[in-house]
C-alpha cells in the first residue's frame, strides 16, 4: 500500500517536472538531478503518510508504530543514545579521520525495533545531546540541526532491518556468494556513478588561478595535479583499502553473504545522508564540523566549488565511509548478540532471521 | 512534607527558578535568531539582550563565556582556515604559500564564528541554569509521554555509567595483559574489544531491566501523579509566546526581505 | 494468594519446557521456599508466578496461573498490575535509572499505579522504614553499595503493597544485617497476609523462614513438603542442596 502510494507520488512528481533536464546549472550539476532528489524525498513522505492513514482508517490505531515501542525498546533507546554520544564525542575529539561514528546506536535501534523507533532514537539523541547534556563535558550545542539527518538514518536502518539486510548468511555456497558480490559491486557502482560522480565533474572549469587543480579522472587533456589532492586521495584510499581488505578476508573466511548486503545498504545510507546533511552543514556551520572532514571541504572549495557544492562533495565521501563503517559495526554487534536476547525486540526476529531452539 | 521540597534540584537564583521551558524557549530563540539574521550586529544584539542579562542574573556569565569559547574554538579555527584561504574573493590580504587569504573569506569566517559563539552561549546558559531532571519532569507534566520522559531521563545516568563501565573493562583488559599503551594502530585495535564488551554488556542487560520495569507497572498508561514538577507562572507563559511570536516575525521578515539587512 | 494448576512453560524459540506440569499453591501468610539445582526452573517459576512470563517475555504457557483469582495472562503484555512484587538477584538492573533519589526510586511503582501523591508518600515511607533504610531517602540510587541497592529494590516492590511477593535469590549481595532485615520484613509481611515465594540456595535462611519447601529438578516438581519434613528428606541431598552452605544464620 505504501509502496503503491510512493510509486504514484514519484510518477506524478516526474511528470510535473517534465523531461529530465540535463542542462548544467552554474555548478555543473544537471538541474534534473536535484529535482529528482526532491521528488524522491516528497514521495517517501507521501508514502509514509498514506501508510499511516490507511492503518488508522482500518484499525483506528497505529499498532505497527506502537508495537515498535515496547518496554525493551524504551530501555534500549537511552543505551543507544549513550553509545551515539560517547562514541561520537570520542571519535570527534580524539581521532581526526573522515568519520563521525555517532549514529551506531540509532542504526541499532532501527534494526532491532523498527523504523519509527529508529527515527525517534535519532531525534531524541540529538535533542538529548544538545539540551539534556548542555553545560556538561558531553554536551554539544551544535547537534540539534542534524536531528533530521539522525531521523533519516534511523528510518533507513529500520527499513533495511525489516528487509532482512542485516541477517548473517554464513557458509553461502561459492556460486551464490560470487554472484552476490558481483551484484553488490554493480549496485554500488551504479549508485556512485549516477548519484555521486555527477557532482564532481567540471571541478576545473571554475577556477583560473595560475595553479590549476583538478581531479584528473574527470577531465580530458593533460592537466597538472596538485600535490594536496594527491595527499588527501592517498589517505582516503589507504583507509578504504585497509577496510576493504579486512572485509574481504572476513567475507572469504566466513562466506557470509550478509556482509555484501550490509555494505551496499551502508553506501546507500551514506549517499542519502550526505544529501540531507550537506545543506544543513553549509547553511548553519559554513560547512565545518571541526573534524577531519574539514580538510576535504578545504580541498574542494579551493578547487573552485562554491560552499554548498564543496560540502556536498565532502559529505558524499565521508558520509559514505562513515555510514558503511557504522553499518559494519552494527552487523558485528548483532552477530555477537545472543539470538535469544535479540529475538525479544520488536523487529529482532525479522531482522536477524528466525531463531533455532 | 519537608522531604518533598528537598527532592527537586537546587535553584540558587531567580533565573534558575524560571520554568525550564521558558529557559529553553529563550535558548532556541537566541539560536534561531542568530542563525536567521546574518551579519555581525544582529547576533551581537541578540547575545546582549537574551543571553547576557540572564547570565548575569544567574551569576554564570563567566562560566557561560568560558564554556562557549571552549565549544567554539575548534570550529573557529577550522572555519577560519577553510574560509580565509579557499573562499573566492577579490581582496587579497596576504599570501601563505600557494594559498591566498581573502577579505571576503575572513568576513565569512568571522560571521560564522560569531553565530556559533552565540549559539553555544545560549545553550550554555540553558545548561548551566537548568537541571535536566527538572526539564524532563516539566515536559512530563505538560503531557509528554512517560515513556519518552523515561527514555530521556535514563540517558543522564547511562552516559556516565557507560563511561565508567568502559574504564572498568579497560582495567580488566590491562590486568589481563592486553596492551593498552603503544602506537595509534595498537590502541585502535584495542578499542574494538573494549567497545564490544561495553556495548554487548549493556545490550544483554536490557532484558533484565525491562523485566524489572514491567514488574513496577511501567508504561501501562494512565495518569501519573509525580512527586514534584517545576512551577510555571502566567507571566512566563506570556513571555514565551511573545518571544516565539517575535522569532516568527524575524524569520518571516528575513525570508520575505521586509526586514532590513543589518551589517 | 497464588495458584498454579498443571503449568508448563516454554521460552520463545525453545522447544524444551522450562517448567513442566507444576501444581503449586501459596496461601496468604505462607512463606514457601523454592530449591533445586541450577537450570531447575526456579527462576522461570518465579517469572511465571509474577505474570512476567509470558506477559513480558512471550513464550508459550499451558495450565492456569491465578493470583487472587485473576489470570495474569489474561491481560495482554502486562503482569498483574501491582499485585505481584518480584525481587531479582542482581541489584543494579532493578533500579529504574531515572530517579534522582532513593525516595523517588521507591515511589516509582506507586506513581505508575496512578496513586495520588499523599498515598505514594505514605507507602514509600512505610517501605523505607520496614527495611531500615529511611536514612537513605535523599541519597542518589546509583551511588549505593550492592547491599543497599538490593534493599532499595526490595522497598520499591513493598511500596506497591503486593498480595504476592516473589523473590529470586534476593540475599546474595547482603551482609548478615541485611539478611536479618530481609528475614524480619518477610516474616512481618507474611503476618499481615502477603503470600511469599522465595527461591534461594541458602538453605539456612529458608529453614528459618519458610513454612513449606518445594524442590524442583529439570522443570519438574520433586516434592512439596512442610519445612521440617522437607529438611529431613534424602532427596534434598541428591539435588545438591545442603544445610550449612551459608555461614550466616538468620535468628528467628
Amino acid at each position: 500500500m505504501a509502496g503503491a502510494a510512493m510509486a504514484v507520488a514519484v510518477t506524478v512528481g516526474l511528470a510535473a517536472l517534465g523531461t529530465f533536464d540535463t542542462t548544467p546549472d552554474p555548478n555543473g550539476i544537471p538541474a534534473g538531478s536535484k529535482a529528482f532528489m526532491l521528488a524522491l524525498v516528497i514521495a517517501v513522505v507521501v508514502g509514509f503518510a498514506a501508510y499511516a492513514a490507511v492503518e488508522w482508517i482500518q484499525t483506528r490505531r497505529l499498532d505497527s508504530i506502537a508495537r515498535q515501542f515496547d518496554t525493551r525498546t524504551i530501555v534500549l533507546i537511552p543505551i543507544a543514545i549513550a553509545i551515539n554520544i560517547v562514541l561520537g564525542q570520542a571519535v570527534g575529539t580524539a581521532l581526526k579521520l573522515p568519520v563521525y561514528l555517532d549514529s551506531i546506536g540509532t542504526i541499532l535501534v532501527g534494526v532491532l525495533a523498527g523504523p519509527i523507533a529508529g527515527a525517534a532514537t535519532g531525534l531524541l539523541s540529538n535533542l538529548a545531546w544538545t539540551f539534556l547534556l548542555a553545560g556538561t563535558p558531553f554536551g554539544s550545542p551544535y547537534a540539534w540541526p542534524f536531528a533530521i539527518v539522525a531521523i533519516e538514518i534511523g528510518l533507513l536502518a529500520g527499513l533495511f532491518g525489516y528487509a532482512g539486510v542485516f541477517r548473517s548468511r554464513p557458509s553461502t555456497p561459492w556460486p551464490r556468494l560470487a554472484t552476490g558480490i558481483v551484484v553488490g559491486l554493480v549496485v554500488i557502482g551504479a549508485l556512485v556513478w549516477y548519484g555521486v560522480v555527477p557532482f564532481y565533474r567540471d571541478l576545473c572549469a571554475l577556477r583560473s588561478t595560475p595553479l590549476r587543480l583538478c581531479f584528473q579522472f574527470f577531465v580530458d587533456g593533460p592537466v597538472p595535479v596538485d600535490p594536496l589532492f594527491i595527499a588527501i586521495g592517498v589517505g582516503i584510499a589507504v583507509v578504504l583499502v585497509v577496510a576493504a581488505v579486512a572485509v574481504a578476508v572476513r567475507l572469504l573466511r566466513d562466506r557470509d553473504l550478509g556482509l555484501v548486503f550490509v555494505l551496499v545498504a551502508g553506501v546507500a545510507c551514506g549517499v542519502v545522508s550526505a544529501f540531507v546533511a550537506a545543506p544543513i552543514a553549509a547553511l548553519v556551520f559554513g560547512g565545518i564540523t571541526g573534524s577531519g572532514t574539514d580538510l576535504l571541504v578545504f580541498a574542494f572549495q579551493y578547487a573552485g566549488s562554491d560552499l554548498q557544492l564543496a560540502v556536498l562533495q565532502q559529505s558524499l565521501i565521508s558520509d559514505s565511509i562513515d555510514k558503511t563503517a557504522s553499518y559494519l559495526v552494527v552487523f558485528a554487534i548483532l552477530g555477537a548478540l545472543s539470538r535469544r536476547v535479540a529475538g525479544r525486540f520488536p523487529q529482532g526476529e525479522r531482522a536477524l532471521g528466525t531463531i533455532e531452539a | 512534607m519537608a522531604l518533598l521540597t528537598r527532592l527537586p534540584p537546587e535553584t540558587p537564583t531567580a533565573y534558575h527558578r524560571l520554568n525550564p521551558l521558558t529557559k529553553a524557549v529563550v535558548a532556541m530563540s537566541t539560536t534561531l535568531a542568530a542563525l536567521v539574521l546574518g551579519g555581525y550586529l544582529a547576533p551581537a544584539l541578540v547575545f546582549a539582550t537574551l543571553v547576557v542579562p540572564g547570565a548575569i542574573a544567574a551569576g554564570v556569565l563567566g562560566r557561560v563565556i568560558v564554556v562557549s569559547a571552549a565549544a567554539t574554538l575548534p570550529l573557529a579555527v577550522a572555519v577560519a582556515l577553510v574560509s580565509v584561504f579557499t573562499r573566492p574573493g577579490s581582496t587579497v590580504l596576504f599570501e601563505f604559500g600557494p594559498f591566498d587569504a581573502t577579505l571576503e573569506g575572513a568576513d565569512f569566517a568571522a560571521r560564522i564564528v560569531l553565530r556559533l559563539f552565540v549559539m553555544a552561549s545560549a545553550l550554555g546558559l540553558f545548561g548551566l541554569t537548568t537541571a535536566p531532571r527538572a526539564f524532563i519532569a516539566d515536559l512530563e507534566r505538560r503531557g509528554v509521554s512517560p515513556r519518552v520522559a523515561f527514555a530521556l531521563g535514563a540517558v543522564l545516568d547511562t552516559v556516565p555509567s557507560m563511561v565508567a563501565r568502559a574504564r572498568g573493562v579497560q582495567e580488566a583488559q590491562r590486568s589481563r595483559g592486553l596492551d593498552t599503551e603503544g602506537g595509534l594502530l595498537r590502541r585502535a585495535a584495542g578499542v574494538v574489544p573494549l567497545v564490544g564488551a561495553v556495548v554487548l554488556g549493556a545490550l544483554h542487560e536490557v532484558e533484565r531491566r525491562s523485566l524489572a520495569l514491567d514488574a513496577r507497572v511501567f508504561g501501562s498508561g494512565g495518569t501519573r501523579h509525580v512527586l514534584w514538577a517545576p512551577p510555571d507562572t502566567s507571566r512566563e507563559r506570556a513571555a514565551r509566546w511573545l518571544l516565539a511570536g517575535a522569532l516568527l516575525a524575524v524569520v518571516v521578515g528575513t525570508a520575505t526581505g521586509t526586514l532590513p539587512r543589518l551589517p | 494468594m497464588l495458584t498454579l494448576l498443571a503449568v508448563s512453560y516454554r521460552y520463545p524459540g525453545y522447544r524444551r519446557r522450562a517448567i513442566d506440569g507444576i501444581d503449586l499453591a501459596v496461601g496468604g501468610g505462607e512463606i514457601v521456599g523454592l530449591v533445586g539445582p541450577n537450570e531447575a526452573g526456579k527462576s522461570t517459576l518465579c517469572l511465571v508466578a509474577a505474570g512476567l512470563a509470558p506477559g513480558s517475555i512471550g513464550g508459550a504457557i499451558t495450565g492456569e496461573v491465578l493470583v487472587d483469582g485473576v489470570h495474569p495472562t489474561a491481560r495482554r503484555g502486562e503482569p498483574v498490575a501491582g499485585r505481584v512484587g518480584i525481587v531479582f538477584a542482581d541489584p543494579a538492573s532493578q533500579l529504574s535509572g531515572v530517579c534522582g533519589s532513593v525516595f523517588e526510586e521507591v515511589a516509582f511503582g506507586p506513581i505508575n499505579l496512578g496513586l495520588p501523591v499523599a498515598d505514594t508518600v505514605e507507602r514509600t515511607r512505610a517501605a523505607l522504614a520496614a527495611l531500615g533504610i529511611a536514612a537513605l531517602a535523599e541519597r542518589a540510587p546509583d551511588r549505593l553499595s550492592g547491599g543497599h541497592t538490593q534493599l532499595v529494590a526490595f522497598a520499591a516492590m513493598l511500596a506497591m503493597r503486593p498480595s504476592l511477593l516473589v523473590l529470586d535469590e534476593p540475599v546474595a549481595e547482603l551482609d548478615p544485617d541485611g539478611r536479618r532485615l530481609v528475614g524480619a520484613t518477610l516474616r512481618s509481611l507474611a503476618g499481615s497476609g502477603t503470600a511469599i515465594l522465595i527461591a534461594e540456595h541458602d538453605l539456612d535462611l529458608l529453614a528459618s523462614l519458610c513454612t513449606r519447601l518445594v524442590a524442583l529438578d529439570a522443570g519438574r516438581m520433586v516434592f512439596d513438603l512442610p519445612i521440617a519434613a522437607a529438611l529431613d528428606d534424602p532427596r534434598l541431598i541428591e539435588l545438591g542442596v545442603r544445610r550449612g552452605t551459608s555461614a550466616f544464620v538468620v535468628p528467628s
